[in-house]
Formats: structure tokens, sequence, C-alpha cells
């Protein structure tokens, strides 16, 4: 209904494979694209910097996860480590005098030298034994981040990170934060995007089918997998240094724990694997619907004049929470992206149930 | 069907003095001038686009006139010389479209034949029209062609366009199309003045394609038109609005049609189309939506099978989506239905189409490609009235038309706005019709062809008088709108006395999506009878809905309950005709009508005589009470092998209702 593809015409292989063929998605995507930098103007500062701002960041980061979970097929429950060593060796950097563009390829390049090396062991163990191998990588990043005071500053010490700057020109505003952030996530989101049309995307695709079938067909199993970790822990380095200089502005090892590397690899599962789309959808849902629901619940308690107790209170949202997410999956269990799939496909073949 | 009472008016009779004929259109230029003038002021706009391997290649007007010109010079330095052949064989491809125009330049005789021709009749073309080169789109052509001159020693020379699994063929005259325009291309270079000798060699009096006329009754008759003829045609109409100037079309029609050459070529190059070639037949209807033509034509036939696939295709499509088709389709047709009869919707109806529009309208057009489609057309048969009702209820402007091979297929055409649905409109500007006392429509205009090729007899019978004698029956109304009854030779009389034309009576039973082919007898006899085909698909899945197994298309013919669904479409013809000639009994056949068999000619035309020898014993069964008849199918492969199928045939009685 809403689509037209009639005098859709390729002369090119170029244009055949271009990102977005179909006119109604460019232009879905240039709205969004125009609510998502015009938000500053509209949003209110508290949306802007506790939800938006955050939802932006930590989809940049679940972007990075799904390179190597979705398309490697690779696991990693130790991602908030990869992200604590970007964010201490930026800042670190920045504490040296580099610039801030260069502080963030310094703490991409530090996590994913240090992520390549236990990404390593992906070489020899597989799937669960991988999962245990990350999760060790998070225990020891977190260990060593508390216990050598020359990173944390001490087990209890909070690290302020410097102004933001672009290009050496200060970034003071709320809204100028949350552009740096936009940009950053929009420069991620452009890189996936074409990943998966590049031979490059096309190898990890096969080593996650099969690794040693990629090695029949000529696909080097150990440097596509070794790539894939080192491309994943830049991004997750990077934006674990725009999380410490744009939402925190302050870090402390707390802010990287293993509840956080599970948050990143649900919003992934969540939002659907291998999907750019679903880290989106992935990221929000996690981050923004405890918050809602907290909202609803309680106005509905107000409004309904429930008298429950506040843990009760408290519990209810984590509740619904979890069954939401249960609920989904069980609905579909590729994810956010594909239910987002299913209703294009409904309207893309309308009148039809399929295409014909 | 007893035939309406002749209204002859002869219809703006001009003086035939005013302009001779035999020098109209001497100024027009030729195809090759016209091309080359394209090439001059927008050579770099699209002239044709192929569909290869996914992606659509473009030529444009000058790479056009240059690859016209290299096969050209080519064919020149092999003595191609005026007055002889060059058999042209295949899907529409732009290399066969060149090449037509190449011999065309050197006046020479292109002549398109269709691909699924078989052996002997392949003979007749080459020997008629003396073809000693030929243009072969792939492998399987220049086999049949090698296997041609096996038998009559012509085509000497064969070029082919698609190189695939030719690498090791060793024959003598067997070259590649890339391969000789690259001589020609040369020789163009080396020679500066070949060009524009190439370019002005041809007159518009001489001969731009020679076509063959589908011959319903014995062998076909070559029909050359000249170059003034088919621009004439295009100028006619576009005068009447029927073409406009760059007009996107898609070029999918048997190039041996005389519509497609009038079209695609012709209105092609006189207006600047742009055509878009399909990647093959069988993705006509997927690259149609790539295509988006801002004019489409398909025969009524195919419109058919476009209703039939939405049909199909919204009947398997989710609750609500049939839900809404369901009420808004039935509203448009209504409202159609209304407009045609003059009648304006009331203010609800506005409102709920222009909701319908959106929800359904649109999105089908946008579904079958012709979102951009201004104009629709149809001719050949008649077409059904839900289908055609159907398209402009869709928002389709679909008109039929009316023309023949002998006057570039244009002839009358149904206006914007003044369309009904049982005439084929009036006559395009430029064509005088006119009724001959026998009912017979005669017809003048400069896109008439000026006699057929060796054949003097026929000529001075087709175009007695200074009229071309069309051979079909019919009338003009009082509003000026042609109605078109069948053949002039097909009204036949039963025994007691009812005249009717079988073709008429055939095109209603058509109508219905379960019939693919009827064959109604009925000549000196006391009742009518028919001998049904039934459609395979659409019978297939309305089987399949009910429950009733089958596993050939024999089989499937022969099932009580499939007799029973055929009965119920003879009923509603018979309750439209006068009770004279209902059809009291029928038999459906074990096959499909097949132009390999000569059952039906390849632009799907009964042949009469065939049929009556082929199912004789049938036939005679359905006039002697008996219930059951053996058959012996005979059957001819494409390869020219033959087979027969053994059949029980049941024979059913409709009694008067």
């Amino acid at each position: 209904m809403l689509y037209r593809l009639a005098g859709i015409r390729h002369t090119t292989y170029r244009s055949a494979r271009q990102l977005f063929p179909i006119p109604f998605d460019r232009k879905l995507l240039g709205f969004v694209i125009l609510l998502g930098v015009a938000a500053p103007f509209y949003l209110s500062p508290l949306h802007l910097n506790s939800y938006l701002l955050p939802w932006v960041i930590w989809t940049t980061a679940a972007l990075g996860l799904n390179l190597l979970m979705g398309w490697a097929g690779q696991v990693h429950l130790g991602y908030a480590a990869v992200m604590a060593i970007g964010a201490y060796a930026a800042i670190h950097a920045t504490r040296f005098g580099l610039p801030l563009e260069a502080a963030l390829l310094v703490g991409g390049l530090a996590s994913s030298v240090i992520g390549l090396a236990f990404g390593a062991a992906a070489l020899r163990v597989k799937g669960l034994y991988l999962a245990v191998t990350t999760l060790a990588m998070q225990s020891i990043v977190d260990w060593t981040i508390v216990h050598v005071p020359a990173i944390s500053g001490g087990s209890q010490a909070t690290l302020q990170a410097p102004t933001l700057r672009l290009f050496g020109l200060p970034i003071e505003t709320d809204a100028g934060r949350y552009w740096y952030a936009l940009g950053l996530c929009a420069i991620v989101t452009v890189f996936l995007l074409n990943v998966s049309r590049t031979s490059f995307g096309r190898a990890l695709v096969a080593v996650r089918e099969k690794d040693f079938a990629a090695a029949i067909i000529g696909v080097s199993p150990f440097k596509f997998k070794l790539l894939a970790f080192w491309c994943s822990s830049f991004i997750g380095g990077v934006t674990g240094a725009i999380l410490a200089f744009c939402y925190y502005r302050a870090i402390t090892p707390e802010q990287f724990h293993l509840e956080v590397s599970i948050q990143v690899v649900a919003m992934v599962i969540v939002g659907g694997l291998g999907s750019v789309l679903g880290s989106y959808f992935g990221a929000g849902l996690v981050l923004l619907a405890p918050i809602f629901l907290n909202n609803w619940v309680a106005s509905l308690a107000s409004a309904l004049n429930l008298s429950l107790q506040t843990d009760v209170l408290s519990q209810i949202p984590l509740v619904l929470y979890g069954g939401l997410i249960v609920g989904f999956l069980l609905f579909e269990p590729l994810g956010l992206a594909k239910i987002y799939d299913n209703v294009r496909n409904y309207f893309l073949v309308w009148p039809f149930r399929h295409a014909r | 069907m007893p035939l309406e009472p002749m209204t002859r008016t002869a219809v703006d009779v001009a003086d035939p003095a005013a302009v001779p004929r035999t020098e109209a259109g001497q100024d027009a230029g030729t195809l090759i001038s016209l091309l080359a003038a394209n090439a001059r002021t927008h050579g770099a706009t699209v002239a044709m686009r192929e569909r290869d391997r996914g992606v659509w290649r473009e030529f444009t007007w000058s790479q056009m006139l240059q690859e016209v010109l290299a096969f050209a010079a080519w064919l020149d330095a092999q003595r191609f010389k005026p007055g002889e052949g060059l058999l042209v064989i295949g899907d529409n491809r732009p290399q066969l479209y060149f090449g037509m125009l190449s011999a065309a330049a050197l006046r020479g005789l292109a002549a398109p034949v269709y691909p699924d021709t078989p052996p002997d009749d392949l003979t007749f073309y080459a020997g008629n029209s003396r073809a000693r080169f030929a243009l072969a789109e792939d492998q399987e052509k220049v086999d049949k062609l090698l296997e041609l001159r096996n038998r009559s020693g012509l085509p000497e020379v064969i070029v082919y366009d698609d190189p695939r699994g030719l690498a090791n063929y060793t024959q003598e005259g067997l070259y590649a199309w890339t391969e000789v325009a690259a001589i020609g291309a040369k020789r163009l270079q080396d020679e500066p003045g070949l060009r524009d000798d190439l370019i002005g060699r041809a007159k518009p009096s001489d001969v731009a394609v020679l076509l063959h006329s589908s011959g319903t009754t014995g062998k076909p008759k070559g029909v050359p038109l000249q170059h003034r003829r088919v621009i004439a045609a295009a100028r006619n109409a576009q005068k009447a609005d029927y073409f406009r100037e760059g007009d996107e079309l898609v070029a999918y029609l048997p190039m041996a049609w005389v519509g497609d050459f009038v079209f695609t070529v012709s209105a092609g190059i006189a207006l600047r189309f742009t055509a878009n070639i399909p990647e093959r037949q069988e993705t006509v209807l997927h690259n149609l939506r790539e295509v988006a033509p801002t004019v489409y034509f398909a025969s009524p036939r195919s419109w058919d099978a476009m209703l039939t696939h939405v049909q199909v295709g919204i009947a398997e499509s989710t609750r609500f989506k049939r839900w809404l088709y369901y009420r808004f389709m039935p509203l448009a047709v209504r409202i159609e239905t209304a407009r045609i009869e003059g009648k304006a919707p009331s203010l609800t109806d506005r409102l709920l189409h222009g909701l319908g529009e959106a929800l359904v309208y649109a999105p089908l057009r946008d579904h079958l490609g012709l979102s951009r489609a201004e104009r629709a057309y149809t001719a050949g048969e008649a077409i059904g009235e839900d289908t055609f009702l159907f398209f402009r209820a869709l928002g389709l402007n679909l008109k039929q038309f009316y023309g023949q091979t002998e006057n570039c297929a244009l002839t009358a055409a149904q206006k914007t706005g003044d369309v009904k649905l049982n005439t084929v409109g009036q006559p395009l500007p430029g064509v005088d019709i006119k009724i001959a006392d026998d009912g017979e429509i005669l017809l003048r205009a400069d896109s008439v062809f000026d006699g057929y090729f060796n054949d003097d007899a026929s000529s001075a019978k087709a175009l007695a008088n200074g009229w071309l004698h069309t051979g079909d029956a019919g009338y003009v109304q009082p509003d000026g709108h042609l109605v078109v009854l069948g053949r002039v030779g097909e009204v036949v009389h039963t025994k007691s006395g009812e005249r009717y034309i079988p073709t008429y009576i055939e095109n209603r039973l058509k109508f219905s999506q379960y019939v693919k082919d009827a064959a109604v007898i009925g000549d000196g006899r006391d009742y009518l009878a028919s001998l049904m085909c039934i459609d395979m698909n659409a019978v297939g899945h309305w089987a399949e809905e009910n429950g009733v197994t089958y596993t050939s298309y024999a089989e499937l013919s022969q099932r009580p309950e499939v007799y029973a669904l055929i009965e119920g479409v003879i009923r509603h013809v018979n309750s439209l005709l006068p009770p004279a000639l209902a059809i009291r009994r029928f038999v459906n056949l074990p096959k499909e009508f097949d132009p390999d068999d000569g059952e039906v000619t390849r632009t799907r035309k009964l042949r009469r005589n065939v049929i009556d020898e082929h199912y004789a014993g049938v036939i005679a069964a359905l006039y002697d009470g008996s219930t059951s008849v053996e058959h012996r199918a005979r059957i001819t492969y494409e390869t020219g092998a033959t087979g027969t199928l053994d059949r029980k045939l049941a024979i059913k009685d409709i009694e008067a209702a």
C-alpha cells in the first residue's frame, strides 16, 4: 500500500546493489534522520539526555557487538570490558594532551589489541567455550582496572572526563554532545550497512555458518575471525570512550561490569542478530522499556488508587520487562528487526500475501 | 447470433483523387532517414533498453544508428541486393530490430518470422522472400536455420546475436553479430561517403518489412509494407492521441506480428519511443513492473491472464486485504459501468472510490507495473466484458482498437471518454471506412499496403476499386462507432436457416476463465454443438480448491465435475443467445488446440477445416446422440515428430432451460 515499486530499474549492477532502492524506504529514512538530528529542538533536556543520548550510544555499542555475534557468529560476554578499555585509554590519552579525535583512536586501538588477544582464543574454542573465555576476559579486565591505580585511580576512584572537543573547539551543550554521539553512531551504521555487501561481510557470514566449510571454499577462518574481533573491539573501544565523554563524563569501574555486557548481548539478540535496524530496536527496548514501564506502573497505581508496597511496585516493572523480552522472542525468535520486516513485507506486497 | 441489421453509413468519404495514394507519403522520409534524424537531434537519448542478466542495457539513438549502419555496411559488402530477403528469427532483441532496419536501408526485405515456426512453414517463408541471409537470436534458432539450409539451400549466410553454445560450430557462412558489426564499422570508417549513402539509399516507397498474414485459410500471404505506409500509420495514431512522442513501451510481442513492427520500430522511430525489451518471454510480467511503460499493449488473452493472476493472488491473500479487495473492487466496477453508460457517480461513491484508490486500485496498478500507463490497449479479438471493465475500473485507460496487417494494424480505435463495450471505436484520423453491400468493412488510408508479395490475383481482389477489402463483417453505428462481428466468410447458417458467426459465440464462451478455446459447430446442422478446451491453469486451480484429483490435462478434462463446470459456462452463454442458436451438446477435448498441430494459427485463430478433419469422429458423435466417443488425437511436437493420444471422450447434452 505504501510502497511503489513500478519503474525501479537498474542499468548497472552497482545501482542494483544500492542500500535503499525503494523510494518509500528512502523517504522514511530521511524522515527518521531528520527527527534524530532535530531532536534537541523539540525534546526536553531530560528526554534528550536520559533517553535519546544513551539510546544512540548503546545502539553504537550494540552494532559493534552485532558485527561479531550477528555477522561472524562469535559469542562475546565481555563487551563491557572492551568498552572499558576504550574509555580508560581515551581519557588517559587526553590527559597526556592528545586531541580528542586521536584519543578516540587510541581508545579504539587499545580495545582492539586487547580484544584481539582474547579473540585469538576463538581460533581454538567455539560456542559455549568461547563464551566462557570471553567471560574470563570480563573478569580479568575488571580486576585489572580496579587493582591498577594507574588506570582507575583506585577502586573507589572516579575519573573525570575532560571536555568534549571537536577539532579543538570545546562542546559544552547537551545538544552538542548528543550530535557528537549521533555522528559516531551514523558512521558505524553506514559501515555495518555496507559490510553486508562487501566480500568482508560475506566472508564473515561464511565463517558464521560453518568455519571449516568456509575454509574449504577458500575463506580463511583464522583471518576473518581475528578481523571480526579486531573491528568489533575497535568499535566497542571508541563507543566506550564516547560513553565516557558524552554521557557519564566521569567513569568508575562499576560502569563496565558483567551485567552491562549481558545487557549489550540482550540488545543484540532481542533486536535481531545480523541486523543493523535490530540493534536500534534492541538498544531501545532494553534501555528504555524499564524506564517507561516504571513510569506507567507508577502512574497507573496512583490513578487506580492502589496502595501497593514500594517493593512490590518496584518489582512489577521488572516482571513486565522480563515478560516483554520473552514475549517478543517467543513471538518472533529472530528479533524485533524481523517483526519490523514482517510488517514491512505486509505492506510491500499489499494487496497480496506474498511477492508475486 | 444473427447479424444485426447493417447501417450502411459511408463515413466521411474524402475525395479519393485529392491526394493520389501512389504519391502519398513520398516526402515523409524513410525509417532510416528518421532514425538518422533522431540520432542527430537526440543522439544521447535512450532508444532501446534490453534486460540482460538482471540489468538494463541501453542503446542511445546514435548507438542504434551506428549498429544499423555497421550491419548494413557489412551486408552491402556481402552483396546483399535490393529485393533480397533477410530472414529474422528469434524473440525480441535489439540486434534483430537493428538487422531489420539494416536490410530496409539496403532496400532489401526484412522478413521476421515467429520463433516457433515449424520447419515446413519456415521453408515457405525463406523461399517466398528469397532469403539468402538470415539473422538468428541464438543457438536454437541457428540449428533451425541450418536444418532449413539442408532442406532448401537457403539461407546461405546466418548471423547470430547470442554466441552462447556456438563456439564449436564450423559450418560455413556462420557469423556472430559482434564480428560482422565490427567489420561493417571499419568499412564505415574507411569509406567516408558510405554513411550518407546508406542513410539515403532507401526511398519512402521501398519495402520496410515483409510480414506474413496469419492465414486463417490456406497458406500465409506475404504482406510487404512500405516505409511511407508504416510511417503514415504511426502519424495517424499520433493524431488520435493513441501514441505520444517519447512514450515508454515494452517490446515483447512477437516480432513477426505487424503490431510489434508498427509500434516498436515504426512509431518507435517516428515518435522517438524508448522500447524496453524483457529478459525472456517468461519474465515479461516481472520486467513490466521495472519498466512501468507509459503506453502498453496486450492481447485480450494477456489481459485475461493478468486478471486471473490478480484473482488468484487475492484468493490466497490475508483476510483483511481480501476483505478490502472484495469491498472496493465491485464498487469500482459498478462506478465504471455507470460511467460508460454516461451516469456520474454519487458523492458517497466518489468518496469511497477515493479511499479504494489508496487502498486497492493504486497498489494493484503498481504491482502490475501499469501505474504510469496513461494509455493501455487491446486488439486482435473481442475482449471479455468482465476483463475490460475490471481494468478500466482499476483506473487504467484501457481501450480497444481494430486493424489488420494490410493496414499496418491501425484502423479504428476507441477514444478516451468515448468507450463502448461492443464497438472498436471510431476510425483513426486519415482512415476512411465504408461498409460494402454484403456487410464487409472496406477502408482507405495512406497506411494501407500496396498489394501482396508475388500474388497479383489476391492483391487485385484485396484492393479492388481503391478500397482495402478487410474480409471482416461489421457495421457502423449512427454515432460513428464501428462494430466488428467476425469474418465475412465465417457467416454460416444452420439447417433451419439461422445466421450466425461461430467466432462471435466462441469469444463469448472464452470470456470464461475456465475456457481456453472453443469451436462451435453447426453449419447445416439441426442445432449447435461445441468442442471445448479447458484452461489448464484456471480449471486446475478450481480442481485443487474443490478436491477434484487429476494427473494430466486429458484426465482433468474428462472429470464429471469439470463437465458440470463447463456446462454452467455454456448455459450462461446460451442465455445471452436466441434459443435457436443455443449450444445443445458439447465435448471436452483431451488436449488444447495447438499451432504445431495446425489447429490454430500462431496468433491462436481457429483453423476450422483442420479442426473439422482432426475431430471428424467426435463431431459425428455430437450429432448422433451417443454419450461418448473414442478419439485418437494426433500430436505434433515442436521438433516435427508426431504422436497419438487415445481417449474416450464423454459427450454432454444441455437441455433447453
